[in-house]
């Protein structure tokens, strides 16, 4: 790639160019009131040809394709993630949402986080979409609702996002192997697992990283969490709790004030009959 | 060295992170639906667990793993209040628009006015259909039943 000849394919302007119809496309793909299948037929199109740009350009920055595996999940996460937001049905869009959550899953398995992997299918898709799922057979219309099928400012929001990912991903190609003197910490993982008295960290050895975050991972993960970060996990048990409560406080208080509740509605049923 | 810890497999990683960043910004922005506004958010949380835990790989340092299993806590805290408050807001105005409470809005932002939007040419839902069974089906009566020679 010479600076000085305008190259089509040089990863400039194949990041641009990839920026640029992203936006274009997940503006034709958001709903916008209208169901045109030409505009939506097009959006896909454009949005796959945005990928492949940005997978091409990504090969100029970084490499990307070395590891198929990560190359195929990782599709799998953007795709369905894109499918979640521009999906004109909830249901649909908490659906792909569980598709995206599982190729983030794999993704943060072929990175080695095994245990992250797992609780993210276990915690988010297990739980968290699940209660959301619920919530929207409790509250969703029959059939799509108006403010299903429009959007806050589809263009402005699509070019919003896809300028931030431009900026992002040239920030992210820029990045070099060697970092600053100011910012190279020693390697924790290669420590002893210290106590929860925070020992003193040996100045940095040789790091022999190449495979640390392998053996033994999730007992070093939880020795980590529970050394290092204990009273994080206090702290994070403790938001549990009041978010616990917190949440049913607020439910029970909205039904003393608004409609009645199913408490008061099922003694207000009993009282004839006593 | 590992591959998952050179230096395009952190910026395959994190740009995948940034992906998924951008389109829940984006759902944020757009979307009016309060559920798909969450789960956009959600979404840009997932994001940022992906970029912390390639760094984590990169650095080969258990920092970034032990700050996603924070975010994976968090998340599921907003997700318990966020719905309560979704159902309340639901059981107040029976929709799940966020413009349905924009009365809350500054002074000077203008109000979201719903035009008349045309109506989904509305086909019947096709189910996949079973032949029904112990019905003899239509015969030819000149076609043969039987062939004559196997």
């Amino acid at each position: 790639m010479t600076p000085l000849s305008f190259n089509p394919l040089s990863s400039g302007s194949l990041l641009s160019g990839a920026v640029v119809a992203t936006a274009v496309s997940l503006w034709l793909l958001l709903p916008n009131g209208r169901e045109r299948g030409v505009a939506r037929w097009l959006g896909t199109m454009l949005g796959l040809a945005a990928l492949a740009a940005f997978i091409a350009a990504g090969r100029r920055l970084g490499g990307l394709g070395e590891e198929a595996v990560f190359l195929v999940v990782s599709v799998v996460a953007v795709i369905s993630a894109a499918a979640t937001i521009v999906s004109r049905s909830p249901v649909y869009a908490a659906i792909w949402f569980a598709l995206s959550l599982a190729g983030v899953a794999g993704v943060l398995l072929v990175l080695g986080a095994q245990f992250l992997g797992v609780a993210t299918i276990v915690v988010y898709a297990g739980a968290i979409l699940v209660m959301f799922l619920f919530v929207l057979m409790l509250a969703q219309p029959a059939g799509l609702a108006p403010y299903d099928r429009v959007s806050n400012e589809p263009f402005l929001s699509a070019l919003a996002g896809a300028v931030l990912l431009g900026v992002l991903s040239l920030s992210i190609g820029r990045l070099s192997a060697a970092p600053p003197s100011c910012c190279s910490l020693p390697s924790r993982a290669t420590l002893t697992l210290p106590a929860a008295t925070g020992a003193p960290t040996q100045p940095a050895q040789p790091a022999p990283v190449a495979d640390s975050l392998e053996h033994n991972h999730v007992a070093r993960l939880g020795a980590e969490l529970f050394g290092r970060h204990l009273i994080a996990v206090e702290a994070a048990g403790l938001l549990l709790l009041v978010a616990l409560v917190g949440a049913i406080a607020v439910v029970s208080r909205g039904d003393a004030e608004g409609t009645p509740s199913q408490a008061s509605l099922h003694t207000a049923d009993r009282r004839p009959s006593r | 060295m590992n591959a998952a810890q050179s230096l395009p497999m952190l910026q395959n990683a994190l740009t995948v992170g940034a992906i998924l960043f951008s389109l829940g910004l984006v759902g944020i922005l757009a979307r009016r639906n309060l559920i798909v506004m969450f789960l956009a958010a959600e979404m840009m949380l997932q994001g940022i667990s992906v970029s912390l835990v390639a760094w984590s790989r990169y650095h080969g340092d258990w920092g970034g793993q032990v700050l996603v299993i924070f975010v994976l806590t968090v998340a599921a805290c907003e997700a318990a209040v966020a719905l309560v408050f979704v159902l309340q807001a639901f059981a107040r105005t029976g929709r799940l628009d966020a413009a349905a409470w924009q009365s809350l809005r500054e002074a000077n932002l203008v109000r979201t006015v719903d035009h008349e939007l045309p109506s989904i040419d509305t086909l019947p839902p096709r189910y996949p259909t079973l032949a029904p069974a112990g019905v003899l089906p239509p015969t030819d009566e000149n076609e043969p039943l039987q062939r004559e020679h196997v």
